[in-house]
């Protein structure tokens, strides 16, 4: 009996010395209203829980272009002189305000939806907002990168940071209080490299990062999409490719509508009727467009590197040039085999050697954990059902962040970044 | 008797939702471990992405060389002429004309939805668009308003393109066209045949007083340029010529079948 005693006080001393725990948003009061990852992955946020947000005649915002690697208008072939200069969109408060830098996730443009919601978003909230295309996209390998060939996270902050930097000196004149940064998806894993990098170079010196939904061992990420490409999908036949499947599903459901009304509650909408697609047809989606990503992001490296896998070596190529036959080689290669037919042999070349694992380790955010552990201005936001974590992961998040951790219960990957709860946590995050 | 009944009702409720909550149960970290749901292919050497991408790029494109060309023809205008015009246009005019402006071309834009809908025999949606053109014209202001839609009419397009895919006309091959975009045989002869009907029916008397007036007609290309979301270079993709010709080709199939 008079163990009962000791043991309590050895269960709080436990308490007391067991570091501050991540912020678990509670299920049931959380109120998100999709419960699959999936789904919540494609669909976002129903349009009726978004955040309130700026028209977009309201914002004062205009693309610009710097000419960062003078040497690519030479080196790539005519029908590329669209991204021969590294394009970025910027939005301009009235006076001084903080300025945030968005960094895309895999593949994603500047302007593509989800940097677009978050500059809105900040935008409402008095920053300047910077959009930057993600170092994995078209644009920025043939206008940014200096190796184009993105993977190596080290490098690819690098040449993110020297992207913000040549920002900075396109508008002097800009009035900024202080610099803010944020990523999402693999644009959170830059992100904290490049916060890192900027303890050291100091240009910006960031008050604030925040990380949404970062993958954290980079390779379970893209093993898990590559993988999603490998789901039994239900009604695939000899006679019926999965897009005929999912199209003939889409076509029948505007039917049973009446008319065609392409808007944001269209996936969610169609989640709920009859013609629903299953978790594997989903998970196939998600998988697939993942896949034309690692196609765009093999091909544009290939090509630019010469390395002859996909393009011939010195193959002419002008604007009436079809690029169908080159299309079809890299869709056949999936992240994987981009890993290990390109990136792999350029590590290795250029830093003599090292195994699969040293490279995931040195790419993944394991290497910059102890930047992680000890620097109070950044923060992680993820869910708990996001499908490009693997077991374990949160616990490195846990153990990293500490209290600076906040899981939500739902959401998928990004689905909840447009959730009114998420947006109002971030923007609360940033003023700090 | 009614009790064992509802007990075992209620029985198996509970045991239902206990597998419903096991699928999503969190593992120590509270990961809910979302992929482990999924069914996969035993080998994971599955081609279904391979198959269904490799027969979509496959659409009848004889001209693709010359289509490139303009393309990159488009592109080079939208950017250098077509969107610096549209975002002057946009900077001067206030949202409320410019709405305006869009609804009353919207508004002239019904006339061939409504001969379309009535060739393909589409009962409701031709008097729905009739009823459209008729408020909207009246009390809309010749279509500077659009009460119809908030009354619950939404708009709908059919085209002579439309039209003559529903009865089995084929598509034939693909087509960029010069500053218009892209296209196909079919679509481009309905495009000729609606802009005949307009300028026949002559609604509202623009059809005729744009001849006299140019302006009026550019202002209908800038307005539709200001409207249409696309932009060259978005999807960011080496591809993005494919892509295009894959959602146009299947964009048009859609609107066909609906």
């Amino acid at each position: 009996m008079s163990h009962l005693p000791r043991l309590l006080a050895l269960l709080s001393c436990l308490a007391v010395i067991t570091p501050a725990s991540a912020a678990d948003i509670d299920a049931s009061s959380y109120g998100y209203p999709i419960s699959n990852p999936f789904e919540a992955t494609l669909a976002t946020t129903p349009p009726a829980l978004r955040p309130e947000l700026p028209a977009e005649a309201d914002i004062n915002q205009r693309d610009y272009k710097i000419k960062l690697r003078p040497e690519r208008e030479f080196e790539l072939p005519d029908n590329f002189w669209s991204v021969t200069k590294m394009r970025y969109r910027l939005a301009k408060q009235p006076g001084e305000a903080p300025l945030i830098f968005i960094i895309a996730g895999t593949g994603a443009h500047y302007a593509s939806s989800t940097p677009e919601y978050l500059k809105k978003l900040f935008y409402g909230a008095g920053y300047h907002v910077v959009q930057l295309s993600s170092p994995t996209s078209y644009d920025f390998m043939t206008s940014a990168s200096r190796l184009a060939t993105p993977g190596i996270t080290r490098d690819d902050a690098d040449d993110l940071y020297r992207a913000m930097q040549a920002v900075r000196a396109q508008h002097p004149r800009l009035q900024v209080s202080e610099f803010y940064l944020t990523g999402y998806s693999l644009g959170a894993l830059q992100a904290a490299f490049v916060s890192e990098l900027d303890e050291t170079r100091r240009s910006f010196n960031f008050k604030r990062v925040l990380l949404l939904n970062p993958p954290v061992n980079l390779y379970t990420s893209v093993t898990n999409l590559d993988r999603m490409v490998q789901t039994q999908v239900e009604g695939i036949s000899n006679s019926t490719t999965f897009y005929e499947l999912v199209l003939g599903k889409l076509t029948r459901y505007f039917q049973a509508k009446g008319y065609v009304d392409i808007n944001d509650a269209l996936l969610y909408d169609f989640q709920n009727s009859g013609e629903q697609l299953s978790d594997e047809q989903m998970a196939m989606l998600i998988g697939a467009a993942f896949r034309f990503s690692s196609a765009d992001i093999a091909f544009t490296s290939d090509l630019i590197n010469r390395r002859g896998l996909i393009t011939p070596i010195d193959y002419p190529i002008s604007e009436g040039t079809s690029l169908t036959p080159f299309f079809k080689r890299a869709l056949q290669c999936d992240f994987d085999c981009y890993l290990t037919e390109q990136v792999i042999p350029m590590w290795r070349a250029r830093t003599d050697g090292g195994s699969i694992a040293q490279l995931i380790d040195e790419v993944s955010l394991y290497a910059v954990a102890d930047y992680l552990k000890n620097s109070s201005k950044i923060a992680v936001m993820h869910n708990a059902d996001d499908v490009i974590l693997g077991p374990g992961d949160l616990g490195f998040l846990r153990r990293t962040l500490g209290e600076r951790l906040t899981v939500y219960p739902l959401g998928g990957h990004c689905g909840n970044l447009n959730y009114r709860v998420n947006s109002d946590a971030m923007l609360e995050f940033f003023r700090g | 008797m009614a009790k064992p009944i509802s007990l075992a009702v209620l029985f198996t409720l509970l045991l239902g939702s206990g597998l419903a909550q096991a699928q999503h149960a969190a593992d120590d970290d509270g990961f809910k471990q979302p992929m482990q749901h999924l069914q996969f292919n035993p080998g994971l050497d599955q081609r279904e992405f391979e198959r269904s991408t490799l027969s979509a790029l496959t659409v009848y494109d004889p001209l693709e060389s010359w289509n490139r060309r303009v393309y990159h023809f488009n592109y080079r205008f939208d950017e250098w002429v077509f969107l610096p015009i549209v975002d002057g246009y946009r900077y001067v005019t206030p949202t409320l004309v410019q709405s305006g402006v869009s609804n009353f071309f919207s508004n002239l834009g019904d006339v061939p939805n409504l001969l379309n809908s009535a060739l393909q025999f589409k009962g409701k949606r031709a008097m729905q668009t009739t009823a459209r053109l008729l408020l909207n014209t009246t009390l809309g202001v010749a279509g500077l308003w659009d009460p119809a839609t908030r009354m619950g009419l939404p708009k709908q397009k059919e085209d002579f393109g439309q039209t003559l895919g529903y009865y089995g006309t084929p598509a034939g091959p693909y087509l960029i066209l010069p500053l218009l975009g892209p296209s196909n045989l079919r679509d481009t002869g309905g495009l000729v045949a609606d802009f005949t009907a307009k300028s026949q029916v002559n609604w509202l008397n623009i059809a005729e007083s744009s001849t006299n007036h140019p302006e009026i007609t550019l202002l209908e290309v800038v307005d539709q340029r200001s409207t249409v979301n696309f932009r060259y270079g978005q999807l960011n993709s080496p591809f993005e010529y494919e892509k295009i010709r894959f959602f146009y080709h299947e964009a048009r199939k859609l609107q066909i079948a609906e």
